[in-house]
């Protein structure tokens, strides 16, 4: 009896899997007539039924850029980046939607350290790095124990140094997926979503204006006080905006 | 005539008089104001008189409160000598209107005579209602002044804020005279307005009412004005030096009216306008100042075109107002789209109802990168006089899309030069990427793989892997390597198996050998399958060759049986039967190896 339970709720829970999949293809097939609305309903569908995926956010924000719906589409595409830092085709639709965009901020320019430092750490998210780490460890660990027991000194130094570039390796991911994780745990970054955001200097409404921001640009919340919130933007201005005109990215 | 025969007659009686008596005592100083009358009509005259008998400095009239001043002061010095009396008199004469009935006093005049102060005495006059004149002939200032009217119209008293009203002069001329000639004397001006005339070329006469009568009139100027501040503002008065023709009594040769012609001053009198302030009731936060009636419109030229191309979006008001005098919304065009600063154009009429027309803001834009760009709505506000209420105009949002040129690339650097170095990386993906078909759905958690403990399980546990294989590596090369060891290990491990039974005996003679007697066949029963018991030594040794058993080890073999078959029969000592023992043992080992 017991075995019978617990077979139907295997059963059930694949059958939930298969029909988020065929959710999936049944909002691929809208999109590609060019029912975007009926797409984006379908994969939020899949969001509320507890599964996402660096896909599900690219194609959200593919369904709202057709539709010309600027501030969604860049959230889409950002948090599809959050899950998977290396997919230039997101860049690339990314970079279609920030051209409508109204505010033109330009990036704080980065030292030749950081860049590179950044180009490192942007090409796997911390958890693809942190499983790097394990099959660099495993790849090591089993060199080392190649390495005591073969007998020809030639295979002994190949496994050796296998062996240690493996540890190194592993540890060099082991660190990366630190430092990325601490960044990211560090950053709140959010999207503006209302046509045009008065920032204030302090957060009440009385203060004075310091600057405005439109639709579509990505914020760093660093503070919070009731309703709300010390922004950066990319340039390293700050100022405060009521929380109800963003969306943060960190919502999953 | 008869009065001036009379004052001859007196004068030369006077003047006789003072010759023959020289001198008489005059010392004594007067000075006295004499009104001509104490009561007259609101619409008569009046003449006061101050005269003193010595010439005096300093004269001070009072303050005619409740007269205009007409005319004067007028001086007159009367000096006569009669019989050698000298008599004297010196006379400032005012002519006063009135400006309101009741009783009015005239205050003291002042004066100094001969070092004191002399004052006159106050005088009462009662003015009474207008009376008839009717034999009496109006001057002709008076007929022109009466004949002439110079009207300032202003369309509303109470206009908003920027909300346009319109001021007409009009000359209005009684049919009975004639205006030769008319001149500005001031041209008002109209500070806290914004004003615009609109310049009369031609003075067409029309014929018109004022006040019940029919007139002729002339329009003079007309001016639109817009108020720029509230509360109480005036209009300054317009003044014109008009030569009027009046016509008299008199007749000429052919009986014609005489007219003579007179130079009279008009002005159209100061009004005053309230202005109110627009309500902050509903007032939209992008509120421009625009007041009156408005239409509002984007319009893009092209809605579709290539990169480096151009279009033109134009933001246009039109409508009725002070258009002029706001500014037009701001366009808010996405980054990426360079554009160029508008080109402001109008096209406004002037009439007395205000400013009507359209004004418009011309944008260049082009685009450099391929991609959608959207014009976003903007919202245009105004206030509307005549419903006394705010309205806002949205524009659509315009969609402007780029279809051929390069791509902005996934740096979106909008900096050109970085751009031409990327230009061969990015061809490839020089479009929009379509979907992804895959989906790689995984649960959504907060929690993430590294840092949880399943990561350091999976990070650490394969580092124990390698003091493992070290260990079983070590024990097995061990084991490996002692084979001696290992064979007493399995000598002693059968002689436990099948001689436990005897080696427990030992020292009895009797049970020991039954014992390991039973043990040698258990242990052939064991290996050959066969019940040996019953069976002779020869037979049990041809069994044994047959299984190829060395000659030695047979020969051991059935040497053992025999002994225990022997010490039924006589006595064995106990080393005899330790030496069995270890016998056995040794035999089964090397049997085993070779079955």
């Amino acid at each position: 009896m017991r075995k019978i339970i617990f077979l139907i709720i295997t059963m059930i829970s694949f059958w939930g899997v298969a029909q988020n999949n065929v959710i999936f293809d049944e909002a691929t097939k809208s999109y590609n007539a060019g029912k975007y609305n009926e797409s984006i309903e379908n994969y939020k569908k899949i969001i509320d039924n507890g599964e996402h995926s660096a896909a599900l956010y690219f194609n959200l924000g593919n369904a709202y850029y057709k539709l010309n719906k600027i501030a969604p589409s860049i959230y889409y595409y950002e948090k599809s980046l959050l899950l998977d830092p290396s997919d230039n085709e997101v860049k690339n639709n990314l970079a279609f939607a920030r051209n409508m965009t109204l505010d033109a901020i330009e990036q704080m320019p980065e030292t030749g350290f950081s860049r590179i430092f950044s180009s490192i750490t942007e090409f796997l998210s911390f958890d693809q790095w942190a499983i790097t780490a394990i099959v660099f460890m495993l790849l090591f660990v089993l060199g080392y124990i190649a390495f005591y027991y073969l007998s020809y000194s030639s295979q002994k130094r190949a496994a050796f140094i296998i062996s240690i570039v493996a540890l190194i390796i592993s540890v060099f991911a082991v660190l990366i997926a630190y430092l990325e994780f601490g960044s990211y745990r560090s950053e709140q970054p959010a999207i503006v979503f209302d046509n045009e955001v008065i920032v204030k200097s302090e957060p009440n409404s009385r203060s004075q204006e310091t600057f405005r921001i439109h639709e579509g640009t990505k914020v760093f919340v660093l503070d919070t006080l009731s309703d709300w919130n010390k922004i950066k933007l990319a340039d390293g201005k700050t100022g405060w905006l009521p929380t109800k005109n963003i969306k943060f990215l960190k919502d999953f | 005539m008869n009065i001036s025969v009379k004052h001859f007659v007196a004068l030369v009686t006077l003047l006789f008089f003072a010759l023959l008596s020289k001198a008489q005592d005059s010392d004594a100083i007067t000075f006295e104001a004499k009104l001509s009358k104490d009561q007259l009509g609101i619409n008569e005259r009046l003449r006061i008189d101050f005269s003193m008998n010595k010439d005096g400095d300093n004269f001070n009239p009072p303050n005619f409160d409740g007269f205009n001043v007409v005319m004067g002061p007028s001086q007159s010095i009367k000096s006569s000598w009669v019989n050698g009396v000298r008599s004297y008199s010196k006379t400032y004469s005012y002519i006063l209107m009135p400006t309101a009935r009741g009783k009015f006093t005239i205050n003291q005049a002042t004066i100094i005579i001969d070092g004191k102060t002399y004052k006159s005495l106050t005088q009462e006059v009662e003015i009474t209602a207008a009376v008839e004149r009717p034999g009496e002939e109006a001057s002709a200032d008076a007929v022109a002044d009466d004949n002439l009217h110079l009207v300032a119209e202003v369309s509303k008293s109470g206009p908003y804020l920027n909300e346009a009203i319109s001021v007409v002069y009009k000359l209005y001329v009684s049919p009975s005279i004639n205006v030769s000639n008319f001149r500005a004397l001031d041209n008002p001006k109209y500070n806290d307005f914004w004003s615009q005339e609109m310049p009369v070329t031609k003075y067409s006469v029309q014929n018109g009412l004022y006040e019940g009568k029919s007139y002729r009139y002339v329009i003079l100027k007309r001016v639109v004005l817009y108020p720029q501040k509230t509360g109480e503002l005036e209009i300054e008065p317009l003044s014109l030096e008009v030569t009027v023709d009046v016509p008299t009594n008199k007749r000429d040769f052919f009986g014609g009216k005489v007219y003579t012609s007179t130079n009279i001053t008009v002005s159209a009198g100061q009004r005053n306008i309230n202005v109110k302030e627009l309500p902050t009731e509903g007032k939209p936060e992008n509120f421009g100042g625009a007041v009156g009636k408005f239409n509002f419109s984007v319009t893009t030229t092209k809605t579709q075109l290539n990169a480096s191309e151009s279009l033109q979006a134009k933001v246009e008001v039109s409508g009725k107002g002070n258009l002029k005098l706001f500014q037009l919304p701001e366009l808010s065009l996405p980054s990426a789209l360079e554009v160029y600063e508008p080109e402001f154009n109008e096209g406004i009429r002037t009439t007395t109802e205000g400013m009507e027309g359209t004004v418009s803001n011309n944008y260049t834009i082009v685009p450099s990168f391929k991609g959608k760009y959207p014009i976003p709505g903007i919202t245009f506000s105004y206030f509307d006089p005549e419903t006394e209420k705010y309205r806002s105009l949205n524009s659509t949002e315009i969609m402007v899309n780029v279809i051929e040129g390069p791509n902005s690339g996934s740096a979106n650097t909008s900096n050109p030069s970085s751009y031409s170095s990327q230009k061969s990386v990015v061809t490839a993906s020089d479009q929009f990427h379509f979907i992804k078909t895959r989906a790689h759905l995984k649960a959504i958690t907060t929690e993430s793989f590294f840092g949880s403990s399943s990561f350091y399980m999976w990070f650490l546990l394969p580092m124990l892997l390698i003091p493992i294989a070290i260990i079983f590596g070590k024990k097995r090369e061990a084991i490996g390597s002692d084979l001696a060891g290992r064979r007493i290990k399995k000598a002693n491990k059968l002689a436990r198996k099948y001689l436990s039974a005897a080696k427990k005996t030992l020292g009895n003679k009797d049970a020991f050998y039954i014992a390991l007697e039973k043990a040698l066949h258990n242990y052939l029963k064991a290996k050959l399958k066969i019940e040996t018991s019953e069976f002779s030594k020869d037979k049990i040794e041809e069994l044994l060759a047959q299984k190829q058993i060395e000659k030695g080890s047979i020969q051991d073999f059935i040497s053992l049986l025999k002994n225990c078959e022997l010490a039924r029969y006589s006595p064995f000592s106990e080393v005899q039967m330790q030496e069995d023992y270890n016998k056995a043992s040794e035999v089964i080992s090397q049997m085993d190896k070779q079955l």
